[in-house]
C-alpha cells in the first residue's frame, strides 16, 4: 500500500510538471500552428532565475516571489522573440519556423551558461513538511506542484472555453482573415499566446527546481519530453497535453519500478505507437 | 530536339557536341569539379595534420548530410532522425568488429544495407505522419535509440561507445585514411546526384512541391518518400561506417537527436535548394567549429546565429546566395532553368 501512494504521488508530480510544460506547447501550436523548439530552454531559464532568486531571497515568500519572477521573465523573453524574430517568419513554411526556434536553442543554451555558468544548482523547497499517508511518507512540496498545475488547467479552460479571447485564438488558426476584418488585432493576440506559453514553461521550470537539479542540458531535456507528451497526445489540444503527460508519467514511473533497463525508452516507444495508429495523436486533429 | 540540333548545326557532331557543352558550361563545370578534386587529393600533402583530420570528418559529414538532405531539401519531409542511421552505421563497423569479429570492410559493407534495412520499418511507420508530426516523430526515434544504446551497455559500451583497433593499421596514417575517406565520399556523392538528377528525383521534388498533384498523377507519394528515405537511410549508415575512420570508434552520441540536427543545420547554411550546398555547408561547419572552439568559448552561440540569419535572410543558404549573384550577373537561360526546377516555388503563402 505505502509503495501504491508514494508511487501514486510521484506520478502525479511528474504528470503535473509535464502537463504544465506541455500545455505552453500545444497552446503555442493551437493558436500559431508553430512548434518551439526553444520552448525547453525558456523553461531552463525559468528554472535558472528561480534558483538564483530563491538563493538569494530565502525563505517561502522568497520562493514564491522567485517563480513569479521565473514566469514573468520567461514571458517577458517570449514576448521579445515573438515581436523580433517569429512574427517576421509567420507567412513562410513551418520548416523555417522549426528551425529558427531550433537556433535559439542553441543560442539560448550558450547565453544561459554565460550568465549561469554551468555548474548544477540545487533549490531548497519552500516547505520542508511531510505527511503521512497509508504508511507512506509525502513531501508537502509535490502537493503543492500538483496543486499549480491543477490551476494552469482550470484556467487555461476558462481561458479557452468560456472566454471571447480564448475563441478568438482557436479562430486564429481556422480564419485569421475573418477575425482580422472583425477587429482582432491579430499580431498581438499571437504575441500574448507565445508569451503566455513561454510563462507556463517558465513557471514549471521555477517549480520543478526544488525537486530537480538545475544546470546545462535541462533544456534538451525537457524539451524532447514536452515532445513526446504533445505529440502522443495531439498537438494544439490542452486535454491531449493533460492525458498525454499522465500516459508518459505513469509509463516512465512503472518502467523504473519494472523494467529499470528500459525505463527511458519506453516513453517513445509510447509516443510511436500511438502515433503508428493516430498519426495526428490522441485529440489532434489529422492535418489536412 | 537533341537530334535535331546535331543535324543541323555543322556537318562535324562530335566537334557540334563540344561546342555546345562549351555553350552550356557543362564543360565548364566538369573542369571545375576536376580542379577541386585534385586540389582535394593534393591537400593532404599541404596543409598540417590538424587540417587533415577536420577534412576526414568533412568528408563523412558531407555524405550524411547530403544524404539527409534527399529528405529535407528534394522531398520536403524535415528528418531530424537520421542519426539512427548515422550511428547504426558506426556501430556496425564496430560491434560487428568486437562481438562477431569481422573485418573492418565485412562492416563497411554492411552498414548500408543495414541502414537501408532499418530505414524500411522506420519509415512506414513514421511517413504516415506528416510535416511537423514527421519531424517529430522521427526525433522521437532518434531519441529511443540513443536511449536503448546507452542504456545496453553490456553490448554496446554505453555512453562511452566503443573504441578500439577496428580501423586497418595502414588507414590509421592521417593520409591514408582521407585519401580513401575522400575517394568513398566523392563516389557516394556522384550516385547521390544520379538520384538527384533521375526522375525519382524530379518526381520528389514535386512532391515536395504539390503534395495532392503528384498523388493525382498516379504516383503513391507515400511509397515515393519511404523509397527516399530507405535510400537515404543506406547513405546515412555508409556515412555513420565512415565516420569510423576518423573517429577510431563509435558513440552514443552519434543517435542523439542533436546530431540529426547537425545534418538539418549544415544543409540549411549551405543550401538545401541545390545537390553541392550541404556540402559547402560541411566544410563551412567543420571549419567553423574547429577554428572557433579554439577562441570563442560560445561556439553554439555563432551557430545559432548564423542558423538564424539563414533562415531569415537566405533561405536557400550559402550555395543559393552564390547561384542568384551568378544569374543576376547575366548567366545563360539554363542556370534559371536548372534553379527553377531545383528551387523551391514561391514560398508556400
Amino acid at each position: 500500500m505505502d509503495t501504491f501512494v508514494t508511487e501514486t504521488v510521484s506520478i502525479l508530480t511528474n504528470t503535473a510538471m509535464l502537463f504544465v510544460v506541455s500545455a505552453g506547447l500545444t497552446l503555442v501550436f493551437g493558436a500559431l500552428r508553430l512548434i518551439n523548439m526553444a520552448h525547453g530552454s525558456l523553461f531552463m531559464i525559468g528554472a535558472l532565475i528561480a534558483a538564483s532568486l530563491a538563493s538569494a531571497l530565502g525563505g517561502a515568500w522568497g520562493f514564491s516571489v522567485a517563480v513569479l519572477a521565473a514566469t514573468a521573465g520567461a514571458a517577458a523573453l517570449g514576448a521579445g522573440v515573438e515581436v523580433s524574430l517569429l512574427r517576421r517568419l509567420h507567412q513562410r513554411e513551418p520548416l523555417a519556423q522549426l528551425l529558427a526556434t531550433f537556433a535559439l536553442v542553441l543560442v539560448f543554451a550558450d547565453l544561459a551558461q554565460r550568465v549561469w555558468g554551468s555548474s548544477d544548482r540545487s533549490v531548497t523547497a519552500p516547505v520542508a513538511g511531510r505527511f503521512h499517508l497509508a504508511g507512506a511518507t509525502v513531501p508537502e512540496y509535490n502537493l503543492i506542484v500538483i496543486g499549480i498545475a491543477g490551476l494552469v488547467a482550470l484556467g487555461l479552460w476558462l481561458l479557452l472555453a468560456c472566454t471571447a479571447t480564448g475563441w478568438r485564438v482557436r479562430a486564429a488558426v481556422e480564419d485569421p482573415e475573418s477575425l482580422a476584418v472583425g477587429g482582432t488585432n491579430l499580431p498581438l493576440l499571437r504575441t500574448s499566446v507565445f508569451a503566455l506559453g513561454a510563462a507556463l514553461a517558465g513557471l514549471a521550470g521555477a517549480a520543478i527546481a526544488p525537486l530537480e537539479s538545475v544546470g546545462p542540458g535541462l533544456d534538451t531535456q525537457i524539451i524532447v519530453a514536452a515532445f513526446i507528451v504533445t505529440v502522443a497526445g495531439g498537438l494544439g489540444s490542452v486535454l491531449g497535453a493533460a492525458l498525454g503527460a499522465l500516459v508518459i508519467a505513469t509509463v516512465e514511473s512503472l518502467g523504473t519500478l519494472w523494467v529499470p533497463a528500459y525505463a527511458s525508452s519506453a516513453p517513445y516507444l509510447v509516443m510511436i505507437l500511438v502515433l503508428a495508429v493516430r498519426p495526428w495523436g490522441l485529440f489532434g486533429i489529422p492535418e489536412r | 530536339m537533341t537530334v535535331l540540333d546535331e543535324t543541323h548545326s555543322t556537318p562535324a557532331p562530335a566537334l557540334a557536341v563540344l561546342g555546345r557543352a562549351v555553350r552550356r558550361g557543362t564543360l565548364i563545370r566538369a573542369a571545375s569539379v576536376l580542379v577541386v578534386l585534385a586540389v582535394l587529393a593534393a591537400a593532404p600533402y599541404v596543409v598540417n595534420v590538424t587540417v587533415v583530420f577536420t577534412l576526414e570528418e568533412i568528408a563523412a559529414f558531407s555524405v550524411f548530410a547530403v544524404a539527409t538532405n534527399l529528405l529535407v531539401g528534394q522531398a520536403g519531409l524535415v528528418s531530424f532522425g537520421q542519426g539512427v542511421f548515422f550511428g547504426l552505421g558506426a556501430y556496425t563497423v564496430t560491434l560487428g568488429w568486437e562481438h562477431a569479429h569481422w573485418s573492418f570492410w565485412t562492416g563497411f559493407a554492411l552498414a548500408p544495407v543495414l541502414g537501408a534495412a532499418a530505414a524500411v520499418p522506420v519509415g512506414l511507420v513514421a511517413l504516415r505522419a506528416r510535416t511537423l508530426y514527421f519531424a517529430l516523430i522521427s526525433l522521437a526515434f532518434s531519441q529511443l535509440c540513443y536511449q536503448l544504446v546507452e542504456q545496453n551497455t553490456g553490448f554496446t559500451g554505453g555512453a562511452n561507445g566503443v573504441f578500439a583497433a577496428v580501423v586497418p593499421t595502414w588507414m590509421e596514417n592521417p593520409v591514408n585514411g582521407y585519401l580513401t575517406l575522400l575517394g568513398i565520399a566523392v563516389a557516394a556523392l556522384a550516385v547521390l546526384r544520379w538520384i538527384y538528377a533521375s526522375n525519382f528525383g524530379m518526381l520528389l521534388r514535386a512532391s515536395r512541391e504539390n503534395r495532392a498533384r503528384v498523388q493525382a498523377l498516379g504516383t503513391s507519394v507515400y511509397r515515393l518518400h519511404l523509397l527516399a528515405f530507405t535510400i537515404s537511410g543506406a547513405f546515412c549508415a555508409l556515412a555513420g561506417a565512415m565516420l569510423v575512420i576518423y573517429n577510431q570508434g563509435s558513440n552514443a552520441e552519434l543517435f542523439d537527436w542533436t546530431t540529426s540536427g547537425q545534418a538539418v543545420i549544415t544543409s540549411v547554411i549551405g543550401g538545401m535548394y541545390t545537390f553541392l550546398g550541404p556540402v559547402v555547408g560541411a566544410f563551412v561547419y567543420q571549419f567553423g567549429h574547429d577554428n572557433l572552439v579554439r577562441y570563442v568559448p560560445d561556439w553554439q552561440l555563432v551557430l545559432g546565429a548564423v542558423l538564424l540569419l539563414a533562415v531569415l535572410a537566405r533561405p536557400d543558404g550559402l550555395a543559393g546566395a552564390v547561384r542568384l549573384h551568378r544569374r543576376q550577373a547575366g548567366n545563360t537561360s539554363d542556370a534559371e532553368l536548372n534553379s527553377a526546377a531545383e528551387g523551391p516555388g514561391a514560398t508556400s503563402e
